[in-house]
């Protein structure tokens, strides 16, 4: 025993290392597979209220470019009215079946803080379970996707963006419907790539991607990318394909969550279950 | 009274880190982490084992800002331990090493030696631990000696300013 206690104490110092380093691991490994606590991500109240207050500063510097997409989306989207209104003038159809109540409803976001530049990249918004955020919701902005809400905070919620190597997304060619899955690779952050792509199908640069509406994360039809170049080795049975994506995570400043328009349903039959 | 200043020296550093060295984002490679300034420079006269902990919270504070539970810390504890032994090797006369651990005590070729073996060895720690596979070992390394750069001007131009 005395010996024991004696050993412990000449190496007492490396013991605590050992305990800290088996902790660190422990929690590395944790964060990846169950992400739980938003107190310990930047959806902490302190920490993204700190960012918040950053890039209300920084986002004077692009305000310009942000109106200018502004204004090409109005107008996009009143051209898009006016094709609608035109149905409901002459048509037999009535209002209810051009206008069906939405399944989905955008909730428009603020980027508070995102890192592009490492594997694991992520992005905080300035949404959270007080605006019924809720983890697995998809993200997407005016040009494509961007990502899955991982962790939700009272007021601040953790985006994992479709370029960090955890995130998976089930797409499909726009042209014939072919299921694929995007990874991406954790180089560039303008590229992503495409795989399960078998050999027989033909593919070529420029075939637009969209998601496939397999998952509820992301409706059908949400632009994704285009097929930048595509190599298939002698042999191979599937392609190594290049995808360049709508969206521009360098200069991404607002975002929209995807939510489902009856989520208070959803939430009170899934408590039911349990 | 001499903790109290390098708590205020650590809120300092760390909103350096936060609000412009966390945005910089050059080439995509340089992220370098100045915050392990105070890990470097605090005396050595608290026990190992208090080091240590030490190390782990200041990591896992900067963990909870980069959204990486973990990396930090372990990177953070790892040069804790490995200080007190380096600080050994490198200086002769233990009795100054009672003090902060600055310019004034190693002198410039002990303090170049030091805070370069152990910013590169924390730099590779973290991005080895965040990207996680030997597939971005290139990247890796660059992120590492270019962030290294950075980190190690800072702190010796904290030193150069503070002590000339």
């Amino acid at each position: 025993m005395q010996t024991l206690l004696k050993i412990l104490q000449r190496y007492s110092n490396f013991l605590v290392f050992i305990i800290l380093e088996v902790a660190a691991v422990l929690l590395m490994y944790y964060n990846d597979a169950y992400p739980r606590s938003s107190f310990l991500s930047t959806a902490n109240r302190l920490i993204a209220w700190q960012y918040d207050q950053v890039e209300s500063v920084c986002s004077y510097f692009a305000l310009k470019g942000i109106n200018e997409e502004l204004v090409a989306e109005n107008a996009k989207l009143r051209n898009e009215l006016v094709r609608y209104e035109s149905l409901t003038e002459d048509s037999i159809l009535s209002r209810e079946v051009i206008y069906p109540e939405n399944e989905v409803v955008y909730l428009p976001a603020k980027v508070v803080q995102m890192t592009t530049n490492e594997v694991h990249n992520y992005l905080t918004i300035n949404r959270g379970l007080a605006d019924d955020i809720r983890k697995g919701q998809g993200v997407r902005n005016e040009d494509g996707v961007v990502g899955i809400v991982r962790t939700v905070g009272q007021n601040y919620s953790v985006v994992l963006p479709i370029i960090n190597t955890h995130t998976n997304l089930s797409c499909r060619f726009l042209k014939n419907d072919y299921i694929a899955t995007l990874q991406w690779d954790g180089k560039d952050n303008r590229f992503a790539q495409l795989a399960d792509v078998a050999s027989h199908m033909v593919v070529n640069i420029g075939d637009t991607i969209i998601t496939s509406g397999l998952s509820p994360v992301f409706p059908e039809g949400i632009p994704v990318g285009i097929v930048e170049n595509c190599t298939l080795g002698t042999g191979d049975s599937y392609y190594t394909i290049r995808v360049r994506l709508y969206t521009n995570f360098k200069r991404l400043k607002y975002v929209e969550v995807i939510q489902n328009a009856h989520q208070t349903e959803l939430d009170e039959l899934e408590n039911g279950l349990d | 009274m001499d903790w109290i200043r390098q708590i205020g020296r650590y809120i300092v550093v760390m909103l350096l880190q936060v609000l412009f060295f966390d945005q910089l984002h050059l080439l995509g490679v340089c992220h370098p982490y100045i915050y392990i300034l105070c890990l470097l420079m605090m005396p050595i006269t608290l026990p190992h084992s208090i080091d240590l902990l030490i190390g782990a919270a200041l990591g896992l504070v900067m963990d909870v800002f980069c959204n990486s539970l973990g990396v930090h810390m372990c990177a953070c504890v790892l040069i804790m331990l490995i200080r007190p032994y380096l600080l050994g090797t490198i200086v002769n006369d233990k009795d100054r090493l009672n003090e902060q651990i600055s310019l004034r005590v190693l002198g410039w070729e002990a303090l170049i030696k030091y805070v370069i073996v152990l910013v590169l060895i924390h730099h590779f720690c973290v991005f080895m631990l965040s990207a996680w596979h030997w597939h971005h070992l290139v990247f890796v390394l660059l992120s590492t000696v270019v962030s290294s750069i950075v980190t190690i001007s800072v702190i010796f131009g904290y030193n150069a300013l503070k002590y000339k």
